[in-house]
């Protein structure tokens, strides 16, 4: 997205960061270049709401390297609110993003020291050990946090692309599952879970997987990854040692959901009349396909 | 009846600043409890409790999307004879008196019954024996207690509000105004504290961890595993053929 920063006012920028936080999305170029264009003399206009504008400059200025800013806004923040441990875990990750492992994980023990039952300084410091590149140690760390929050759904998300990494597939798949307790009407859950158990591979797994995609699908049927998803594990159940008539069934099943992507890739796709290029990459993968087996 | 005529010095030296002042006395409650009320600090266990029931609240309601090993692993964990959560988890009962709980109580009465009786005995000594105002609608004798508390005149028409009866009127009326003028959630307001208080709602006892795993696990033990996922093959199959067709 292009914005056009001369023309902003400083509201429009409040509401533009207001429905960036909402979204949660980080958009942390723009929010930096609009900070240093617009809102930062504006600052005291926003009222309350400029805590929460401050604390996401912030972060977006860390993720740009801009510490100049960061470390502006946070001693505007700590000037307000002194002793603040939501302030101090701004400090650890400002240490974080220069790579001053060390003093981060000083400061967040010691806001840890303070107020035990505070969750975010603990991941935090997963996170420092996920950005050493230290990631068994970080799934060890991982793992006794869940075991006290366990209801921190971000955090079993993240445990599952941790072991993803690892290329542990079951486990994986028990994260995901709990990720898809908390929300059972994703789509994206229920197609990720089905992604794993497709790759655990195994006739049960990968019906399993189906019936996943499949779910994924009747959530919502524009979702092209779970439909050649579906395409994938019922090609696969097709030419498996099942019941015939199963496999009949999988092989219906199969085509139909070929069909449904080639008929939305055709819709979606940018270029004109590409139907023909479809088809020539059809036959190419097709022959990938036989000789694969 | 002649038509009873009020002196307009009432109005200004009575009237008004009966609700000027419980409308002060509000905001200044208000701001008060703000100050003197300490946020109550969760101790680890009890989130970790906490967690861990949310976890198997939504393992009974959303664990028909697992398949059933899935589901049953869960339940295992939660509800093993031997090894599950909610059997091996021992929780010290909560103590009932602790101090922190004795302060938080006294703050509260300080708070809500204090300035209650001390504003309101002195409105009543200050500004009894008034008739203020009159309501634009006649009620019946019943209504004379209420609305002419402090005015005890038998030929009065039962419309008419005395003084002590307004300031009363005002401390259960001033709400929405508050709500107004200070947000939601406002410490404003004593009637709420109050009705709080007759049903014991203000002093909710932190719950005994105990009792809720014991709720927690009998609820999960009778949840049986129906898959919600059962029907959606055949569900897809016949989307595939109603659309090859």
């Amino acid at each position: 997205m292009s914005l056009n920063y001369e023309d902003m006012s400083w509201s429009d920028v409040r509401d533009q960061f207001r429905k960036w936080r909402e979204e949660n999305g980080r958009h942390s170029e723009d929010v930096v270049q609009l900070w240093v264009a617009v809102l930062e003399d504006k600052l005291h206009k926003t009222g309350n709401e400029r805590h929460l504008i401050l604390e996401q400059v912030i972060i977006a200025a860390l993720d740009t390297a801009r510490f100049d800013i960061a470390a502006q806004c946070t001693k505007q923040l700590s000037i307000e609110f002194p002793g603040s441990l939501r302030v101090m875990k701004f400090k650890a990750m400002r240490y974080e993003a220069l790579e001053q492992y060390e003093d981060a994980e000083e400061v967040l023990n010691a806001i840890i020291a303070k107020d035990e039952t505070n969750a975010a300084p603990r991941k935090r410091k997963i996170a420092i050990l996920k950005a050493c590149g230290n990631r068994l140690e970080a799934i060890k760390e991982l793992n006794e946090y869940l075991k006290k929050f366990m209801s921190d759904q971000e955090a079993w998300h993240e445990l599952c692309s941790l072991y993803l990494a690892e290329a542990e597939y079951g486990k994986a798949a028990f994260c995901m599952e709990e990720v898809l307790l908390h929300n059972p009407h994703s789509h994206l859950i229920h197609q990720r879970l089905a992604e794993i158990r497709y790759t655990m591979g195994g006739v049960e797994n990968i019906e399993t997987a189906r019936t996943y995609y499949s779910q994924a699908l009747k959530l919502n049927p524009q979702n092209l990854r779970a439909l050649y998803g579906l395409y994938l594990s019922c090609s696969f159940l097709a030419n498996s040692r099942a019941v015939s008539s199963k496999r009949k069934e999988s092989q219906k099943l199969a085509q139909w959901a070929l069909e449904q992507v080639s008929a939305h890739t055709v819709k979606l796709s940018p270029i004109e009349h590409n139907d023909k290029l479809i088809a020539t990459l059809d036959n190419a993968f097709g022959s990938l396909d036989i000789k694969a087996n | 009846m002649t038509e009873l005529l009020i002196d307009p010095d009432i109005r200004v030296w009575v009237f008004l600043p009966i609700v000027l002042i419980t409308f002060l006395v509000g905001i200044v409650r208000h701001y008060v409890s703000i100050l003197i009320s300490t946020q109550k600090k969760a101790e680890l266990t009890q989130i970790q409790d906490s967690q861990a029931m949310i976890r198997a609240r939504l393992l009974r309601e959303n664990g028909k999307y697992l398949s059933a090993q899935s589901f049953s692993m869960r339940k295992n964990f939660f509800n093993n004879e031997e090894t599950g959560y909610f059997k091996t988890q021992k929780r010290a009962p909560v103590a009932q008196n602790s101090s922190a709980m004795l302060t938080d109580m006294v703050k509260g009465n300080f708070i809500n019954v204090l300035p209650m009786v001390i504003i309101g005995g002195w409105i009543n000594w200050m500004f009894s024996g008034f008739v203020t105002t009159k309501v634009p609608f006649p009620l019946t004798l019943r209504f004379k207690p209420m609305l002419q508390r402090g005015v005890e005149l038998a030929s009065l028409d039962a419309a008419w509000v005395s003084s002590a009866s307004w300031y009363f009127l005002n401390v259960f009326g001033l709400r929405s105004i508050y709500t107004l003028v200070l947000g939601e959630n406002n410490h404003a307001d004593q009637t709420q504290a109050q009705a709080d208080a007759m049903t014991g709602a203000a002093m909710t006892m932190p719950q005994d961890p105990k009792a809720a795993f014991k709720a927690e696990w009998e609820a999960l033990e009778i949840t049986e595993y129906h898959s919600a996922l059962k029907n959606i093959d055949a569900d897809m199959l016949s989307i595939a053929s109603a659309s090859s067709q």
